[in-house]
């Protein structure tokens, strides 16, 4: 029962603002959108703690009879487990301080019940996706989020770019959507069920697994995974997420960093007894989540768009998810989820007051020197970009070496590699936006600097919450060469999710093997070092602003550099070779099928037709007389011949 | 008393009356009134087989036609009301708006 009260109270809060609210004052919706979340969060840790206290099985909730036809059947029925359980927390804990910051932020709109009523939705479809017990709920959860972030994305519709990014994210993430669905009808062909607990008996409980079912594993996993690229914006469908932060700042913090992104990445934990199956799916998701890593973090070190370089960071750290799923690091995947929610969410709403401060300015070459004016935002910030970089003690410490050892010892050197690489580049870029930002002379405008001071207390408030959870989360899961802490909480806590099928254990040996602990301690020792001294570099460039010593290093590597300005061409390429060859495509289907052929044929017949009745229409003089006429004489001559 | 064949030689002369009318005159109120004629020629063939065949059938045919004539007056004369609002005039010549 508290479950479904989870889920409605975001659904009400919607339906308020969206269709009653919309005439009444700013605080009203903003009030009606936070309690609703607020609401939601308490009865997610009562259902929470609840589950918790009866030992933390799983329960299967069910709604009612939703989809029948023959021998198949997907009741709406939702699973609060420890994975689900804990994504709801996520989702509500976090949504709740993103939105009562929202208040704050979208204080000088006009219509923000759209915004609050969109924002609800959000969390709603969000919640439909995590607690959804067979992949027909998730999907309408997974296309409801990509609705939402699209209205979102195009909340301030009147600039054509902010639509053209919503429509953008909708395209790409449509692509992704093929996959999953062609994921699903697989998985109802090969397995006859949709549902997450009985594929699990299946797998884990079941006979052995036919050679067709298990080549259909493959292509499962495979499938579903290219809608996990799409939504968690994977390479190549990633090209959607930075263009998405044309939607306002909590949008980006809830939707585009905490929680929608990482809705392929909980799917794919959710689905890890089939994953496991698949070896050589996961060699693809664990590349495809290293090279995205890297490839994210190399674009983020020249931006200069605050959010930009967030995004881009977004996708890098989503890449690190992605590859502890590749390497069979579930829990390290997940964790790292919570702690990346916890201090990206942090990073995107202190941008957003930096950039409400600054008058929507997002430049951060005009920023700098902002610790003065913004001390409270800049403490926060500073523990996020510490988080984030992985500063022993805070969170991104540790989920993130976390997943760098489980690279190492399930994916092997290069893997590792290109993670260490993405880290010591997130460190730089994450420096630089500090630098730039916070610290340095003031290089903005006399007007904006005269207007720049500390935002309220609704801003602020949820920042310092996020600061303190960016700050000590990560302690849930110490790793063991770390010794006197408690070790790798949150592993075990997730341990009972996690099935490795018998028939694939050989496939996973690092799963259960043992290493030594001066190896792990070796190669921290290494991303640390290669952190500060990452770190040190951006200091010693950008503390006072862009130093002559940055400029002259853009000026040598001029050529690197503006491929990293333009991200790779990759949207000029998308471009250049899918979206003008289909735009080239409708053009001719339009002008010359369409135009041409059918309308030619279609008003030709018409044409015809006019054609024989000009040659006719004479006789037709419009004297009601002759018409009389003709039809008495039509009369006299059928009455004639039937008479006689 | 008649004979029926006087009364159906009477109808067909009030029938014709009408078709003349309808063909030749060119106000539409005359027009109109040639078609109740019309009507009513027939409503006289009816009444007269009744006498002749015995039974009430064409008689309550009757009945019909003239309700039916009634609500034909009514709308026709409305339309021709219009009609005249509309283009100023009722002669026939002059609305010849279908013409092709």
């Amino acid at each position: 029962m508290l479950l479904w009260l989870v889920i409605l109270f975001p659904l009400l809060g919607a339906a308020l603002n969206g269709l009653l609210l919309r005439k009444v004052s700013k605080t009203v919706s903003h009030i009606v959108g936070a309690s609703a979340l607020i609401a939601s969060f308490a009865c997610a840790l009562t259902a929470y703690m609840q589950m918790m206290s009866a030992g933390g099985e799983g329960q299967v909730i069910f709604g009612f009879d939703w989809l029948e036809a023959g021998g198949f059947k997907a009741p709406f029925q939702f699973i609060l487990d420890r994975l689900s359980g804990m994504m709801m927390l996520i989702i509500t804990g976090i949504g709740s301080l993103i939105h009562i910051y929202a208040g704050g932020y979208m204080h000088e709109e006009k219509a923000t019940w759209r915004f609050f009523s969109y924002l609800n939705l959000f969390v709603f479809m969000m919640l439909l996706l995590v607690l959804g017990d067979n992949l027909l709920i998730m999907f309408i959860g997974w296309e409801g989020v990509g609705l939402c972030s699209y209205l979102l994305i195009g909340y301030w519709y009147e600039d054509d770019a902010n639509a053209a990014a919503g429509m953008k994210a909708f395209l790409v993430n449509r692509i992704g959507d093929i996959g999953f669905l062609i994921g699903v009808f697989l998985c109802f062909k090969f397995f006859g069920t949709v549902s997450f607990s009985e594929l699990k008996d299946i797998i884990i409980n079941g006979n052995a697994l036919t050679g067709p079912q298990l080549e259909a594993v493959s292509w499962i996993t495979l499938a579903l995974f290219i809608g996990a690229c799409g939504k968690s914006a994977q390479l190549p469908l990633y090209v959607w997420l930075p263009d998405a932060m044309a939607g306002p700042t909590p949008v980006s913090a809830l939707i585009h960093a905490a929680t929608m992104v990482t809705a392929g990445i909980y799917m794919m934990t959710r689905l890890n007894f089939l994953y496991f199956l698949a070896p050589d799916t996961q060699m693809i998701v664990a590349s495809v989540g290293a090279a995205t890593a890297l490839f994210a973090a190399t674009i983020a070190i020249v931006q200069n768009d605050i959010k930009k370089v967030l995004a881009y960071s977004t996708v890098s750290q989503l890449g690190y998810m992605v590859l502890a799923c590749g390497v069979g690091a579930y829990a390290g995947g997940v964790f790292h989820l919570f702690t990346h929610a916890c201090f990206k969410a942090l990073l995107f709403l202190g941008a957003g007051s930096v950039i409400v401060a600054m008058h929507h300015k997002q430049d951060m070459q005009e920023m700098g020197g902002l610790r003065k004016y913004m001390p409270i935002t800049h403490a926060v910030m500073l523990v996020g970009v510490l988080a984030i970089i992985g500063f022993p003690g805070l969170a991104g410490f540790f989920s993130k070496d976390e997943i760098l050892w489980k690279a190492w010892i399930g994916g092997g050197p290069v893997i590792w590699g290109m993670g260490a690489m993405a880290a010591v580049c997130t460190a730089f870029y994450m420096t630089r936006l500090l630098m730039l930002t916070f610290y340095g002379p003031n290089r903005s405008d006399h007007h904006t600097r005269e207007h720049l001071h500390e935002t309220s207390a609704v801003m602020w408030a949820p920042l310092v919450v996020l600061a303190i959870l960016s700050a000590v989360v990560g302690y849930l899961n110490v790793p063991h060469v770390i010794p006197g802490l408690p070790h790798l909480l949150f592993e075990h806590y997730l341990s009972p999710i996690i099935h490795v099928p018998a028939a694939a254990a050989e496939h996973w040996p690092h799963l259960t093997a043992t290493y030594s602990h001066s190896l792990e301690l070796g190669l921290m020792g290494i991303s640390v070092l290669g952190m500060f001294l990452s770190a040190g570099f951006a200091i010693v460039l950008y503390k006072n602003g862009p130093s002559p010593t940055a400029i002259k290093l853009k000026k040598s590597f001029s050529g690197i550099h503006k491929v990293l300005t333009n991200k790779y061409y990759v949207d000029e390429f998308y471009f250049k070779y899918i979206v003008d060859p289909l735009k080239d495509m409708s053009l001719f289907l339009w002008k010359i099928v369409d135009t041409v052929i059918i309308d030619g044929i279609v008003n030709g017949i018409g044409q015809a037709f006019m054609l024989v009745a000009g040659l006719t229409s004479f006789r037709m003089s419009g004297s009601l007389h002759r018409h009389a006429m003709v039809v008495m004489l039509g009369i006299f001559c059928l009455l004639t011949i039937l008479l006689f | 008393m008649p004979t029926s064949e006087s009364y159906l030689i009477l109808a067909t002369i009030m029938f014709g009356c009408g078709v003349f009318g309808v063909l030749f005159r060119k106000n539409l109120i005359l027009v109109m009134m040639s078609i109740e004629l019309m009507l009513n020629a027939v409503n006289l063939v009816f009444v007269s087989a009744t006498q002749t065949l015995g039974n009430v059938d064409g008689q309550v045919m009757v009945f019909f036609v003239i309700t039916v004539a009634a609500c034909e007056a009514a709308v026709g004369l409305a339309m021709v009301i219009a009609l005249y609002r509309k283009y100023g005039t009722i002669d026939t010549d002059f609305l010849r708006v279908l013409r092709g």
